[in-house]
């Protein structure tokens, strides 16, 4: 029987091994948490799909239109195509498996209006879309758990990949439950780690997902693919630990953006772009927010406390309880912040990447969003990703593995013993703080090549010392060895976007303001012994 | 402010008692708290001798996860939605959840919520068209956490051995409200692990950070 190694158990992981499952195909699922603590419960927003019973004219062509068009061109065009086309089977997927989505009356699936769209496609479940499908995933993954066909396996953090003569066929793992390596073999190995948040520090994101596993697979081989492409979402408010996001609704609901300047209330966006100026896209929004260098609010009080709490609850109770701001009285102090990673590992349109048997699907890939995301198709990549991974590990040839990894097993048991005898008492953090702080100033909302290159430096330097740094044994293992891994794919981020002199989507050079035609394609970056090499994939490596 | 932390170094080692300082801030809440304890050159306790670093566990960091679950000062709760302002005196006490075996400090391994889920088959299977003036009940069940919470303060839950505990219950109704198939089956097992053990001391609706109507679950169940 053919085995399926996962790693990462969000919506993408469990959609990738229940469609495995179902082919009979036997899946390990790892991560170091359960499903329930994934980055995936935070999606609110919905889940786009043209159905059966689609908004008047709304078409599966203007799904394909809207999608390319808001990654402005570099998006593959097969790839979209099949993510739009399998929408619809997805949510009837959904469906049956037992979604708690928001109905209307006479029991389809309603749809709100998302930002860049021409029609209202978006299916919700309430304000926790994620969690949501979260919930029903796990328990249809449960049911194959039952049949013997998915074996989880917790506290199980990635080490690295197992990959000879350019052909994956497992991972070594650090059980932090154990403080021992591990090795997992398998026929083929899906990745589903999620963002790359860590680089950025504080995120609307979670804590686990930080780009180690895309950084590590970067300097065993593994191509990446757009990574100057960050989106900023521009509302959210800042606490001590994270950025928490102010949905769009509160803009959707009238919500006006301002700064005050002597004692005047600016409102810089209606008077830039007229009276739905505050809901222009994204990024956007974030740029005209940074340009102004001064503090925003967004204001909402005007709607009564009646209809604040009727329409946008979740929004009131987010600031009440972690900022004491009643919304009903009182405007929000909102900053833009890193939200969604574009770019990550390259993969073709069988979610493989440039080695044979690895894969990568949901937010660690990069494929589907081009050079800037429309809200609601996040989730529908993760699944439809999952399920185009799983249909590609079927049809694919059992390959003869090489049973020795005992000195990959070594390597691990060696550098995870060096990092338990330090005497030193400097956490990690420090190094993930300074990283976070370098990013924001160098690779923010915009970017120029004296930043980008001050940027380059200061990582480089970083990368030099944190192999020759010894650092407190008393906190998990695993923040001590990711850290390279995440440095190097923070150099790697940085390099694409010092590299593509151009402005598109969520990468603004204020050095080259312009779109160019000649730039209409992905950034690949490969990385071959310290050197990281880019290139313009114009014709069409991973679009096949 | 004191914090008085219930700590263990490894899976198998014995748990000791360890006290800081914290400068009180109004709006920080217990996980911002630990973070910034852990994050200084050297952590000292009151004795100013070295200790190692706390771990706990998080990852959402805004009560959407249920990672960071925890005792503080005796009751069950979210770390990341629990603020230094709603804390009665000042002295702070975390503990790890008492029910699952401690991992190291405030991490607990809570692997036998979900084994036990998958023991008693509690799955969907597939969805039939359910009565939608149940829709807000269900869609709150279908937030829970399995953060454990419930089944600490849980007076029948043990170990997890033969009662399953509220996450579980909340489950059972789901199914039960949006599966034919597997109706009759979940009651069974509903009646095995849950029903026959519960002696509705209710406290798992309290301590719930998604406010999940347990009671209304149960008496439902009951009378299916």
């Amino acid at each position: 029987m053919k085995k399926v190694l996962i790693i990462g158990s969000g919506i993408a992981g469990l959609s990738c091994a229940i469609s495995c499952a179902e082919k009979g195909i036997e899946v390990t699922l790892v991560s170091p948490f359960p499903s329930e603590r994934s980055q995936s419960v935070l999606a609110a927003g919905g889940i786009n799909a043209v159905t059966d019973f689609p908004e008047y004219k709304d078409s599966i062509e203007s799904h394909i239109e809207d999608t390319l068009k808001g990654g402005c061109h570099i998006a593959g065009k097969k790839a979209v195509k099949g993510l739009c086309e399998n929408a619809n089977d997805v949510i009837k997927w959904l469906e049956k498996l037992g979604t708690i989505f928001t109905l209307e009356t006479d029991g389809r699936v309603s749809k709100r209006a998302f930002g860049g769209q021409s029609h209202k496609r978006t299916c919700y479940c309430g304000a926790s879309t994620g969690k949501q499908i979260v919930t029903a995933l796990v328990m249809e993954a449960r049911r194959y758990e039952g049949l013997g066909l998915i074996k989880r396996r917790l506290w199980m953090d990635f080490y690295s990949a197992l990959i000879k003569d350019g052909i994956c066929c497992g991972a070594v793992f650090y059980n932090e439950a154990t403080g021992s390596p591990e090795i997992i073999t398998a026929d083929s190995v899906v990745f589903a780690t999620g963002g790359q948040n860590a680089l950025f520090g504080k995120t609307t994101g979670s804590t686990q997902c930080d780009g180690y596993a895309a950084g590590k697979l970067f300097t065993q081989g593994v191509e990446l693919k757009n990574l100057e492409f960050i989106q900023y979402h521009p509302t959210t408010i800042e606490t001590s630990q994270k950025m928490m996001l102010v949905s769009e609704a509160v803009r959707g609901e009238g919500g006006r953006l301002y700064y005050e300047d002597n004692g005047r209330y600016v409102y810089f966006m209606e008077e830039r772009f007229g009276e739905r100026g505050n809901l222009m896209p994204r990024d956007i929004v974030a740029r005209c927010m940074e340009e102004t260098k001064k503090e925003i609010y967004l204001d909402i009080t005007f709607l009564g406390k009646e209809k604040i709490l009727k329409r946008l609850p979740e929004v009131y109770e987010l600031c009440k309880k972690y900022r004491g701001i009643d919304i009903t009285k009182q405007s929000i102090p909102v900053t833009p912040s890193v939200h969604f990673f574009m770019g990550g590992i390259a993969v073709k349109n069988n979610h493989e990447t440039n080695i044979k048997n690895l894969y990568a699907i949901g937010e660690c890939a990069s494929i589907y969003h081009g050079a800037n995301r429309l809200g609601g198709n996040s989730l529908l990549a993760a699944i439809h990703g999952g399920k185009v991974a799983a249909s590609s590990i079927e049809k694919s040839e059992q390959t003869e593995l090489d049973n020795d990894f005992s000195s990959e097993l070594k390597e691990a048991e060696e550098k995870l013993s060096t990092m338990r005898k330090s005497k030193s008492l400097y956490p990690v953090k420090y190094v993930r703080d300074m990283l976070a702080e370098t990013m924001h100033e160098n690779l923010g909302i915009v970017r120029s090549a004296q930043e980008l290159e001050k940027g380059i430096d200061d990582v480089s330097f970083y990368l030099s010392i944190a192999d020759k740094l010894n650092f407190d044994k008393s906190e998990f293992a695993y923040l001590g060895y990711s850290l390279s891994g995440i440095l190097t794919l923070a150099k790697a981020t940085l390099i694409c976007a010092k590299n593509r002199k151009e402005s598109r989507g969520a990468h603004y050079r204020s050095d080259y303001p312009e779109t160019k035609d000649d730039w209409t394609a992905s950034t690949i970056i490969s990385y071959d012994d310290g050197k990281y090499h880019t290139y313009l994939d114009t014709e069409g490596k991973y679009e096949s | 402010m004191r914090v008085k932390i219930l700590r263990q170094k490894s899976p198998n080692s014995q748990p000791y008692w360890q006290e800081f300082s914290y400068e009180y801030k109004d709006n920080q809440t217990v996980a911002g708290m630990l973070d910034e304890l852990n994050y200084k050159d050297d952590l000292t306790d009151i004795f100013c001798k070295h200790a190692p670093r706390i771990q706990w566990e998080c990852s959402c960091l805004q009560g959407m996860c249920g990672g960071c679950a925890m005792v503080i000062n005796r009751r069950p709760a979210l770390a990341c939605e629990t603020f230094l302002r709603d804390i009665k005196g000042d002295t702070i006490i975390l503990e790890p959840l008492s029910k699952f075996p401690t991992i190291c400090d405030l991490v607990v391994d809570r692997g036998i919520i979900q084994e036990n889920l998958k023991k008693a088959n509690t799955y969907i299977k597939e969805y039939k068209n359910s009565d939608m003036t149940q829709y807000d009940h269900m869609y709150s069940a279908g937030k829970c956490l399995k953060c454990g919470l419930c089944l600490e303060v849980c007076p029948n839950y043990k170990d997890g051995k033969s009662f399953y505990g509220a996450a579980f219950a909340n489950d059972c109704y789901l199914i039960s409200s949006r599966s034919d198939s597997r109706k009759v089956a979940i009651k069974e097992s509903y009646k095995a692990n849950f029903a026959k053990s519960c002696s509705k001391a209710m406290s798992c609706v309290d301590v719930c950070p998604m406010k999940i109507p347990t009671l209304a679950s149960i008496a439902k169940m009951n009378r299916r």
